[in-house]
């Protein structure tokens, strides 16, 4: 399973991305990735969750998974990543073996 | 503390209306009233005599005497999210500083910023009545970001790499940034989105900018004109977030990827609705740099006439989806008729605009 977390938007409009591999994971990190996906409602949500609010500068989210030749994105903004959508996340983020790039958008 | 519990001194209650209570009313009221009243003249006489001395200081009353509007409320969300907001109430206006820096400096920077807009543009606040200014630090953890969302501003505490720790809330420019997007919210309300998005963000960065310039007291040569400058963290190199004097040299990140802000409309980035709402961001670069050449052509300080032709055009002229051309052309007929058709102000506005292309 491959999950990738693009975060794009906020005051600097960098895109950063989190990527991460659950073959390069030790087996208890990759049964615990693949529970957090199940849990996190990701497969329910639409493709694109909740639309622009009011305010500004707040962050956009990108949750892309690939799993045994599927795969399903999810876009969502700041106020809607939630409970244990805003969890994964968060594990996905501090995973030793994720990698974070960090970027100008439309490169 | 709010406004309701600072002394009645001459707005709540008339001293014709406590005079009227002194003469009519029943003993104790008569009492009160003549108390108020002794308040009431004490306080007038100590605020000639207090401008008196201001004066002999070069100060006026604004520097010792908090404005009516100025309402700043502290929270620290404690490192929750969107949904824990705003978080515990940790300083009231007029509340002495707290132990937490970020606290202190959310406080003192968004005082700045509201003294800024009522001293120079006559605007009480957000709203331009007095609306409470909310600010929560410690929003989520190690946050990147400082935000306006929609009702407060949000700031994170830096993680260090993006960011450096506590930059966000000490940053002048940042706060500015941030509450202005409140004020475009309760003016032209800019849609988040492509051109107009992109004029959002600029305005922000413009007032951003002029805010830091006005508590330096600096001219438009004096300025250095970049946002966030000495926050960048360890991955990313340069001086600032985005620069505008040059757009497109802040940063850049070892490995690759730099800031690719344009400064002019060849290199407009047409970007998707879902990167960055169309590059609102990126292509900020352009009317941020048409500001920053306006305002140096003119010379001076920044916000005595340029900022000045921008405000007028954000609070009066223009609509909420406002393209670029749009927002050239208001600023040109503003100019005109702050400073004269005839002026060199019109005519180096006009100017700025076509040396970036929009016009």
């Amino acid at each position: 399973m491959k999950v990738s977390i693009v975060r794009r938007g906020g005051f600097a409009g960098l895109v950063t991305t989190t990527t991460v591999d659950s073959a390069a994971l030790p087996a208890e990190q990759d049964a615990e990735l693949r529970a957090r996906v199940s849990r996190s409602g990701l497969l329910d949500l639409p493709a694109r969750a909740g639309g622009p609010g009011p305010g500004a500068d707040l962050y956009d989210y990108e949750v892309r998974v690939e799993d045994r030749g599927g795969a399903r994105t999810v876009r969502i903004g700041e106020r809607e990543l939630t409970g244990p959508l805003r969890d994964l996340v968060g594990y996905v983020a501090s995973l030793p073996g994720a990698t974070k790039r960090t970027g100008p958008p439309g490169q | 503390m709010t406004l309701l519990s600072q002394p009645p001194v001459c707005c709540i209650a008339p001293p014709d209306l406590l005079r009227a209570v002194a003469e009519g009313g029943s003993p104790e009221e008569r009492e009160i009233a003549l108390a108020t009243l002794a308040t009431a003249e004490t306080a007038r006489a100590q605020r000639v005599s207090v401008t008196g001395a201001l004066r002999q200081l070069s100060l006026t009353i604004a520097d010792a005497a908090p404005a009516p509007g100025k309402v700043r409320s502290i929270y620290d969300v404690e490192h929750g999210g969107y949904y824990d907001l705003p978080g515990r109430k940790v300083r009231a206006e007029g509340d002495a500083d707290t132990a937490d820096a970020a606290v202190n400096e959310a406080y003192a920077n968004s005082g700045v910023t509201y003294d800024f807009f009522r001293e120079v543009f006559q605007r009480d606040g957000i709203d331009g009545r007095g609306m409470e200014m909310v600010s929560s630090v410690h929003y989520d953890i190690d946050y990147d970001n400082a935000a306006w969302t929609g009702l407060q501003m949000i700031y994170g505490d830096g993680s260090g790499t993006v960011f450096r720790k506590g930059s966000l809330t000490r940053a002048l420019d940042v706060v500015g940034h941030e509450l202005t997007h409140g004020i475009t919210q309760y003016t032209a309300q800019l849609v988040y989105n492509r051109q107009s998005g992109a004029l959002n963000e600029s305005f922000s960065d413009v007032f951003g900018s002029l805010v830091k310039q006005y508590s330096l007291r600096q001219t438009a040569d004096q300025a250095d004109w970049l946002i966030g400058d000495g926050m960048l963290g360890s991955s990313l190199q340069g001086v600032a977030l985005r620069s505008m004097k040059a757009p497109g040299t802040a940063w850049t990140v070892p490995g690759g990827g730099k800031d690719n802000q344009p400064g002019h409309m060849d290199d407009y980035a047409d970007l998707p609705d879902h990167e960055d709402n169309g590059g609102v961001h990126i292509n900020s670069g352009i009317p941020n740099h048409a500001f920053y050449l306006a305002a140096t052509a003119m010379g001076g300080h920044a916000w005595e006439r340029a900022g000045r032709i921008w405000y007028e055009t954000l609070t009066r002229r223009l609509h909420a989806r406002a393209t670029f051309a749009e927002a050239a052309e208001a600023t040109v007929a503003e100019a005109g008729r702050l400073f004269g058709a005839d002026g060199e102000e019109r005519k180096h506005v006009r100017a700025a605009w076509q040396q970036v292309g929009v016009i």
